[in-house]
């Protein structure tokens, strides 16, 4: 191997990489700013929604008010997103949606209630939005009439507030800022996304995109070895990975540090440990080599950009399903789950965020990565020892390649046994 | 002394689903001189782009040998390739790279002298007329510039010998005569050079030596005075035909 060739051939594939609209956009721009525009849509839709919400009116009826309680009438006629309205059929205009709410005196339940005592009911269609709109602004009315009304009876009883509210409930959060984070779960699935889809055009372009352009053969006629070439193209596919998984990473810690924590009260939860850089650091560098060995091998039978992408997207799948290990609740990471590709370095990488280190699980994940890495070239290098491959001329997926040569093999180890 | 090219009993042997055991190349055999423009006339199909891909080390040989300046294209395809420079339709440039760039590239990693790439970069810029095209991407060329950096990378490393397989396919008339003076220029400058076609004009006036190939055959090799003395034909094309046709009736 000679690491001067591989340097060049290394940067001639950054710099037509860099120069490629394509890869820019999902290597390097996607990354950065898929999650600032999440955020913003988000918050902006969610601004949109509540501010309409609140100018929307509720529609409501009182009914059969007792004069001792005009006061809350009054309450209600001073709202400005209560329209209080009277109908002769309340019930049907309720069905008919031309009503949100009913609000009426009823009789109290208790046999121990006094003149005085009240109880209401609200009347709403739960499956409209503005009628529960309608519920919520007349229940909150109603309460708050309520405590008042408590308060001041009480009062004529001669009891203080404190006396009159002997029970209270306290409220206290015993956990740690990390354990409460449900963003640190969410960071990395997006991560192996942002790997995969960092690595996939970077590998079509370097394989079959050669071979499209028709400078595959060109590099195949220079004075530098197959395995070279290979070398500087799979170390390519596994930078721009790489940068793709560590950009995105960069780019939602970014946007948890300073977009959301203040909106969470600057809970120290939205923010990735610095410890825990790494090891998140490893676990990133061996996936971004799993990946691009995965998607180059798979890419390099296409003999166009079109047939790279459709053969590479079962490999980008197969990617996601062991990112669904982090759904389960209460998942722990342990060595049995070391053992699972992807899957371990994602549940590494998510302890890590929680300051969480399963020393043993995370030496298994590095071995059974590492292996995997080692298996995807030793299949890349006994594949381009096949010239038809090499040359484009192979007509087929990887699949039916290994078949046909074992059969072949087969076919002459049976022909000559010794 | 051994000459600079020798091919010996080259076979290449392709498997097809469809047709079984395809002989592209068949025992082809031949010398090329030191300075000389030694051509391969034939027809599609013929085996001329098979044998120079072997020459090239892009394909592994079924049987035979071939050796460029000494170096076996099978135990020594490095030593190979750093002395050839190899032009054909199907070796394009990188299209995001720019003219200096690629021919830059290419004399860095066919193993140019890396204290002289740049003088050997600018003097070929120079020597094409590219200079206007230096700092442009090879995506934004004309069909013509975009030849002439091909050529310019074909010997960016200033390798002894050339192969041009079929170098003005697709070229209109002027381009292609840029190609064939640059050729001529070549020769001039002490370079062997493997220069395959199908068109007898370019064979005619190009070329030193002259081997017909058919069928993955060669049927003759001589210069044109000598191939004419054989046949009684004036005419290249009335000699590949003569040949073509007996060649046939042989098979």
């Amino acid at each position: 191997m000679n690491f001067k060739d591989i340097r060049v051939l290394y940067w001639r594939e950054i710099r037509s990489a860099l120069r490629d609209r394509t890869i820019v956009t999902n290597s390097i721009l996607l990354p950065i700013l898929l999650y600032p525009t999440i955020m913003w849509l988000v918050y902006t839709g969610i601004t949109f929604v509540s501010g309409q919400n609140e100018e929307l009116k509720s529609r409501i009826m009182l009914k059969e008010i007792p004069a001792a309680h005009e006061i809350l009438k009054k309450e209600f006629e001073g709202d400005k997103s209560i329209v209080l309205v009277h109908s002769p059929d309340p019930a049907a205009d309720l069905r008919n949606a031309t009503l949100d709410a009913i609000v009426e005196f009823v009789p109290p339940k208790s046999i121990q209630a006094t003149d005085n005592d009240f109880a209401t009911r609200i009347s709403y269609d739960e499956s409209r939005d503005a009628s529960n709109r309608a519920r919520s602004r007349a229940g909150q009315k109603i309460s708050r009439y309520r405590e008042n009304y408590l308060e001041r009876q009480a009062l004529k009883l001669g009891l203080t507030r404190a006396q009159f509210q002997n029970f209270s409930i306290d409220e206290r959060d015993v956990s740690t800022g990390r354990e409460v984070s449900a963003f640190v779960i969410v960071l990395p699935i997006f991560f192996i996304i942002m790997l995969a889809v960092g690595g996939m055009h970077p590998a079509i372009d370097s394989t079959a995109g050669e071979r499209e352009n028709s400078t595959w053969e060109t590099v195949m006629t220079t004075a530098t070895s197959r395995a070279n070439v290979l070398v500087a193209k799979y170390l390519y596919v596994a930078t721009m990975s790489f940068t793709a998984g560590f950009l995105n990473l960069f780019a939602m810690i970014f946007c948890m540090g300073t977009l959301l924590a203040p909106l969470f009260g600057n809970n120290s939860s939205l923010r990735i440990p610095i410890q825990s850089s790494p090891v998140v650091l490893i676990g990133a560098v061996l996936l971004a080599l799993f990946v691009a060995a995965g998607m180059m091998i798979l890419a390099s039978f296409a003999r166009n950009y079109k047939e790279g992408q459709s053969m590479i997207s079962p490999f980008y799948i197969a990617l996601i399903v062991p990112v669904m290990f982090l759904q389960t609740p209460g998942l722990e990471f342990t060595p049995r789950i070391a053992l699972i590709p992807v899957a371990n370095v994602m549940m590494m990488i998510r302890d890590a965020f929680q300051g969480v280190y399963h020393w043993r699980s995370i030496g298994i994940t590095l071995a059974v990565e590492t292996a995997c890495v080692v298996l995807a070239l030793r299949v890349a290098m006994l594949v381009i020892q096949h010239e038809d491959f090499m040359m484009g001329s192979y007509s087929g997926g990887f699949g039916k390649f290994v078949k046909e040569r074992w059969a072949t093999k087969r076919h002459k180890d049976h022909k000559n046994p010794l | 002394m051994h000459a600079p090219v020798v091919v010996r009993n080259l076979r290449k042997i392709f498997y097809d689903e469809g047709r079984g055991e395809v002989k592209a190349v068949d025992s082809v055999s031949f010398e090329c001189n030191e300075g000389e423009v030694f051509g391969l006339l034939g027809a599609n199909g013929a085996g001329k782009t098979t044998t120079l891909r072997m020459l090239s080390t892009i394909l592994t040989p079924t049987s035979g040998t071939a050796t460029i300046m000494g170096h076996d294209v099978v135990s020594s395809a490095q030593g190979v390739r750093k002395n050839l420079g190899f032009y054909s339709a199907t070796t394009a440039l990188y299209p995001r790279l720019t003219t200096r760039e690629t021919i830059d590239f290419f004399a860095r990693i066919n193993q140019y002298p890396a204290d002289l790439v740049e003088q050997r970069v600018e003097y070929l810029i120079d020597r094409f007329g590219l200079a206007k095209y230096a700092d442009a991407r090879i995506e934004k060329l004309s069909s013509g510039m975009k030849q002439k950096v091909s050529v310019a990378r074909t010997i960016a490393h200033n390798p002894s010998i050339l192969i041009f397989d079929e170098p003005t396919v697709g070229l209109d008339v002027l381009n292609a005569l840029d190609v064939q003076e640059t050729i001529s220029e070549l020769r001039s400058e002490g370079k062997t050079i493997i220069f395959s076609t199908h068109i007898m004009s370019e064979a005619q006036r190009l070329c030193d030596r002259i081997a017909i190939i058919h069928g993955g055959h060669i049927l003759a090799c001589d210069t044109l005075a000598g191939l004419r003395d054989t046949t009684q034909q004036h005419y290249l094309e009335d000699i590949f035909v003569l040949y073509v046709k007996a060649g046939q009736e042989t098979v």
